[in-house]
Parts: C-alpha cells; sequence; structure tokens
C-alpha cells in the first residue's frame, strides 16, 4: 500500500456516472490546478469506504470532497445512501482525533439541474473563493 | 538456444493499480456477521490481501480478483456484487481499445502471451488490420515440429541496399564494394515517440530494452545526451537539426541514421557514405497518397532503407487517408512491378498495436516495423493522452526507473516475437524475411466482399 504524499490541497472523490465525460471534462481545471487539486473517478460513490478518505486525508489532502448522484439515482441503487453514512461515520472519527468535520464534505448533485464534473468544481472552488465560477450558480448543490 | 532465436523474460510487477475489466462492489451495512464469511473462504486470499492505492484510490481487490464469483454466490445476505468497471470502458480510445491496451499490460508483465480462454467471441471482421486474416493451413506444424526450441524459426531482418548480383573481375576478385547492411534479430525497431512525459526516463528505458533485444532506437538529435553514449551502437539517429552539427566521434559509433524526407535527403545520404562508409541510412517519410512513387524515386536515386510512417492510427496524411496495410500493399507492388523491390529495406510504422499486426505489415509489404505507443503501454501509459496536454501523467511515466522499463519492454516484445512464431509456423514459414509481401498467404475482407457480391444482381 502507498502511503507517501501526495501534496495535494483538495481531493474530489466522485461517481463516474455522474459525468459521462468527465475524464476530459476535468482537463482544464486540472492542468489550471495542478497538484493542488486530485481527482478520483469511483465506478459508484457506495464505493468509498472510511479507509480511502482517511488514507486522502493522510495524503495531504487539506480538504476531501465525496460527490455523488442524486438520491434514487444511484445505480446500484443505494450506494449514495450508504457514501452517505460512511461520510457521517468518518467524520466523527477525524472529529475524535481533533480534525476539523468539515474536512470531509458530502455534495449530493441535483437531479434538476445535471452539471458536468468542471462545472462541479468550479462551483466549489469558487465558494472556498479560490477561483473565480464559469458558472456561479451553486443553489442546486445541497450540502 | 541461441539469443538470436528466444528471449528470456522476467517478471516485472506493475507499479500501479492496473484497470481491470470488472470491479467488486461489497457493501458492508447489512451484513449478517457469519460465524465463516465468505470472504474468508475466497481461494486467492482477496480480501486478505486487499489493499488501497492512495495514488489512485485503487484497491487492490479488483485486479487479483479472478472472476469466480464464489464469494458473489455465497453472501447470504447479497451484499458482495461484481460490475463493468467503466473506467476500463474509457482507456485509449476507438483504436487504441482497452482489450488491446489491457493485453500489452500483461504481456509486458508477464513476458507471456495473453490467452483468454472461452473461445473468440467478437466479430470476424472490423476496419484496419480486422480486415485481414491470416493462412493457418498448416496449423498441424507448432504442435508437430516444436517452433519454441527443437526447430528454429529466424525473426532476423536486414537493414540497407541490398546488390542483386556479385560481380568478379577477370582475377577472380569482387569487383563491386557492397553496401553496409545492419541486421537484427526482430523485425522491429523502436520508433520516437508521438507523446509523452519528459522522457529522460523513457528515453533510457527505451535504449537499454533495445540493446537487451539487439535491436535499436530512434532517437532525436535533439534529445541525444552524455547518457545516451554507451547506448550509441544501437541508437538509430534522427536527425532534426544540422548534420553538421553531430560530432564524427558519435557518426563512428552509430550503426544506424536516420534523415528526414526532402530534396537534400539524397545528398546527405551521399556525404554520410563518404565519411562513414559503414553507417546505414533510412530515409524517413511520412505516408500518403504519392509515397509509392517517391519511394520508387528515391530507390533509383540510391536508397537503401525507407522508413514510412503513418499516424498513431495508422493512417497516411491526407484528406482521405488509406489505413496503412492498404498503402504498403500499394507501395510493395509498385516496386515489385518496377522489378526494384529486393533492393531496398521498407519499414513500416504507426498504429503497429498489436504482435498480429506485425505480421499483417509484413504480408502487405513492409520488411520491418517501428512500434512506438506499445512501448510507453508496456510501462504503464493509459493511452489518456494528458502528457499532451500538459497535465500530470496518472501513472507517473516521467520517474520510472529505466531498467524496470526495459524489462518490461523485453517482455513485451518477447510476447510478440512468440506470437511471431506461432504465426509463422502456423503458415509453415520457417523465417520472416520470407512472409514479406506474401499477400497470398492472407485474406482481405474488402477483396473477398468485392470478388463475392459485386457479380450479383448483374445479368448475363
Amino acid at each position: 500500500m502507498d502511503q507517501k504524499g501526495l501534496g495535494i490541497t483538495r481531493a474530489i472523490l466522485f461517481c463516474r456516472q455522474l459525468d459521462p465525460d468527465q475524464d476530459v471534462n476535468r482537463r482544464a481545471i486540472e492542468k489550471e490546478l495542478g497538484s493542488q487539486i486530485r481527482f478520483f473517478p469511483l465506478p459508484c460513490s457506495g464505493r468509498v469506504d472510511p479507509l480511502y478518505l482517511m488514507r486522502a486525508l493522510e495524503s495531504g489532502a487539506d480538504k476531501v470532497y465525496l460527490i455523488t448522484c442524486p438520491e434514487g439515482a444511484c445505480r446500484h441503487r443505494e450506494g449514495n445512501l450508504r457514501a452517505k453514512k460512511r461520510i457521517a461515520y468518518t467524520q466523527g472519527l477525524i472529529e475524535e482525533i481533533g480534525l476539523d468535520r468539515e474536512r470531509l464534505e458530502l455534495i449530493i448533485t441535483s437531479a434538476g439541474d445535471r452539471k458536468t464534473i468542471d462545472e462541479l468544481t468550479r462551483d466549489i472552488l469558487a465558494r472556498e473563493g479560490v477561483t473565480s465560477s464559469v458558472n456561479p450558480n451553486d443553489a442546486d448543490i445541497e450540502k | 538456444m541461441p539469443p538470436k532465436y528466444h528471449i528470456n523474460t522476467s517478471r516485472a510487477a506493475n507499479r500501479f493499480q492496473l484497470i481491470t475489466k470488472s470491479g467488486v462492489m461489497a457493501w458492508e451495512e447489512g451484513c449478517l456477521k457469519c460465524a465463516r464469511c465468505v470472504k474468508k473462504d475466497c481461494v486467492y486470499k482477496v480480501y486478505e490481501k486487499r489493499g488501497l492505492d492512495t495514488r489512485q484510490m485503487l484497491e487492490s481487490l479488483d485486479s487479483v480478483c479472478m472472476d469466480c464469483f464464489r464469494c458473489v454466490q455465497g453472501c447470504p445476505n447479497k451484499l458482495i456484487q461484481k460490475g463493468l468497471n467503466p473506467a476500463y470502458k474509457e482507456l485509449g480510445d476507438h483504436y487504441w481499445t482497452p482489450e488491446i491496451i489491457s493485453g500489452l499490460w500483461y504481456q509486458a508483465e508477464a513476458g507471456r502471451i495473453p490467452v483468454s480462454g472461452g473461445g473468440y467471441g467478437g466479430a470476424f471482421s472490423g476496419p484496419g488490420f480486422d480486415a485481414m486474416w491470416t493462412d493457418m493451413s498448416e496449423i498441424v506444424r507448432p504442435t508437430r515440429d516444436g517452433i519454441h526450441g527443437r526447430e528454429y524459426i529466424s525473426t532476423t531482418v536486414d537493414i540497407g541496399r541490398k546488390v542483386m548480383a556479385l560481380e568478379f573481375d577477370q582475377a577472380g576478385a569482387l569487383s563491386i564494394d557492397p553496401p553496409p547492411v545492419v541486421e537484427i534479430p526482430q523485425p522491429i525497431l523502436f520508433d520516437l515517440l508521438p507523446w509523452s512525459p519528459p522522457r529522460k526516463g523513457i528515453n533510457l528505458a527505451m535504449l537499454e530494452g533495445a540493446r537487451s533485444l539487439g535491436t535499436f532506437a530512434i532517437v532525436r538529435q535533439s534529445e541525444f545526451g552524455p547518457a545516451m553514449e554507451e547506448y550509441l551502437p544501437n541508437i538509430a539517429l534522427y536527425v532534426d537539426g544540422k548534420l553538421s552539427d553531430i560530432s564524427p566521434e558519435i557518426l563512428r559509433k552509430l550503426r544506424l541514421i536516420e534523415i528526414p524526407y526532402g530534396k537534400d535527403a539524397i545528398a546527405a545520404q551521399k556525404k554520410l557514405k563518404e565519411e562513414h562508409p559503414g553507417l546505414v541510412t533510412i530515409i524517413r517519410m511520412e505516408l500518403a497518397p504519392d509515397s509509392s512513387s517517391n519511394v520508387f524515386r528515391l530507390i533509383t536515386e540510391g536508397a537503401g532503407a525507407i522508413h514510412l510512417v503513418a499516424d498513431e492510427y495508422g493512417l497516411e496524411k491526407s484528406d482521405k487517408p488509406l489505413f496503412i496495410k492498404e498503402r504498403m500493399r500499394e507501395i510493395h507492388l509498385h516496386l515489385v512491378d518496377k522489378g526494384v523491390r529486393d533492393q531496398i529495406t521498407l519499414i513500416a510504422g504507426g498504429g503497429i498495436a498489436m504482435a498480429e499486426h506485425v505480421a499483417k505489415l509484413i504480408i502487405c509489404g513492409a520488411d520491418m516495423l517501428s512500434v512506438d505507443i506499445p512501448l510507453l503501454v508496456a510501462m504503464e501509459c493509459r493511452v489518456c493522452r494528458r502528457c499532451k496536454d500538459g497535465i500530470s501523467c496518472p501513472v507517473e511515466l516521467e520517474t520510472i526507473d529505466h531498467l524496470w522499463g526495459a524489462s518490461r519492454i523485453r517482455n513485451l516484445m518477447a510476447g510478440w516475437h512468440n506470437q511471431l512464431l506461432e504465426i509463422l509456423g502456423a503458415m509453415g514459414i520457417r523465417e520472416v524475411r520470407r512472409l514479406r509481401g506474401e499477400m497470398g498467404r492472407a485474406m482481405f475482407f474488402e477483396k473477398l466482399e468485392k470478388d463475392i457480391f459485386s457479380t450479383l444482381g448483374k445479368r448475363g
């Protein structure tokens, strides 16, 4: 198991069902931010395990986001519901060791307005004040 | 066995978790806490060896799983599922398919031919090389005669101008000066890479691989550095600057040099021949619709070896590009008609992705081939082309150890060599030089379709 530090500041784990063209769509932002951001596409957000989230933090991420598909839209039926529980569980764990629970964040996308991974990321970054968002309307991102 | 007939391999482990065709989805919630969990009964100990590669957030689970489905069937609460991995489907593109990439990874790791089992379930024809079927009429021969030991099949080829007849003077001494020829044990050269991350280690891996296989890697003059000097006998230096900038010391140690096609190409070849008579010059030209007439003209002007290069999809440079195998057939047959084919070495490259493409392109008239992308794939490249866009490589190719890279390349070439032997054995051919242009040994889908169906519906 590789535990080497990646020097990343944001790790974004996301369900790849969210955006069929995620590989192409995220390239511009990856080029822009370089090692400050790492994307980890998952076959289903339910695949995420508390270990993934802890390791992402351990690898140097300041903040870890998990973006899931809308509730009721999981292709594995309840993967996103399980992801929600696991985030809550891991938030409890990191809080116990003295880390801010906000360093892990779950973002459940809205069924009404489908956005590309690039747009979703820019919304997150705009919220953090890191870069200007191409689409500043982040009302449809439920925390 | 003499080294020119066999390539020794050794397993070279992956640095990153492989992207596998399917993945395990095991929910923890709802677990009945059985006294004996099915995960404990895994015969391959997949769950016990479980690890997470944080560089990619990929579990070892998927690459170790052997798809026996025992755990999936055995879990009483159906908490374990296996599904197709969407990341696998996204590998490469329409030409460099996930099946090709994963096959290359397997060969580079193990040095063995991939065997899928369960028969072939795909289409019998397709575009490009898939529209060509090779003759396997002597299919019993590999079994009967043994191709990996009892009988040798030669895959050796020569690069350089050939003389068609020897001439002697009155005293019986040779009156002509035969041009130099370079012999290599496999009909494959390592070509310039169309894209890659910073390639210091990659170049050294290719050179080390070329040296261990006895072949050549083409290196740009602009990228050549002191670290490569020890590999000069296995370098084909591509002149992308001024010929006069290359030191005579380097030229003396080189055996192959490649110059770009242009109006000065023949003059440059003559100059090189005068100054370094032992050096074999290759002229590199882009494959194009007018290639056959250009190649013929170069032969009449004295060229010895021509490297025809298509793009990474095997297409020539044109508005309506022809695939490399069609254009090579045309060039080969044109040279045969003119009676000059045997004088020259034709090297073809671009779009060579699998072992079968080597044999198929040789059947279409190439003497040998150049490969590029498969060498990167051997070093775990995913053909995502992120490096082309200036984005970091997901498998950190710029950090490879060149000896590891060389052993992966060597393994891949061993796998391809064995497959070439299988094809030659199944055709009853004992050396690859005899395979060149043997179009009667293959069937071409387009031709068959035309022969069979073009007369239908016509009266009289």
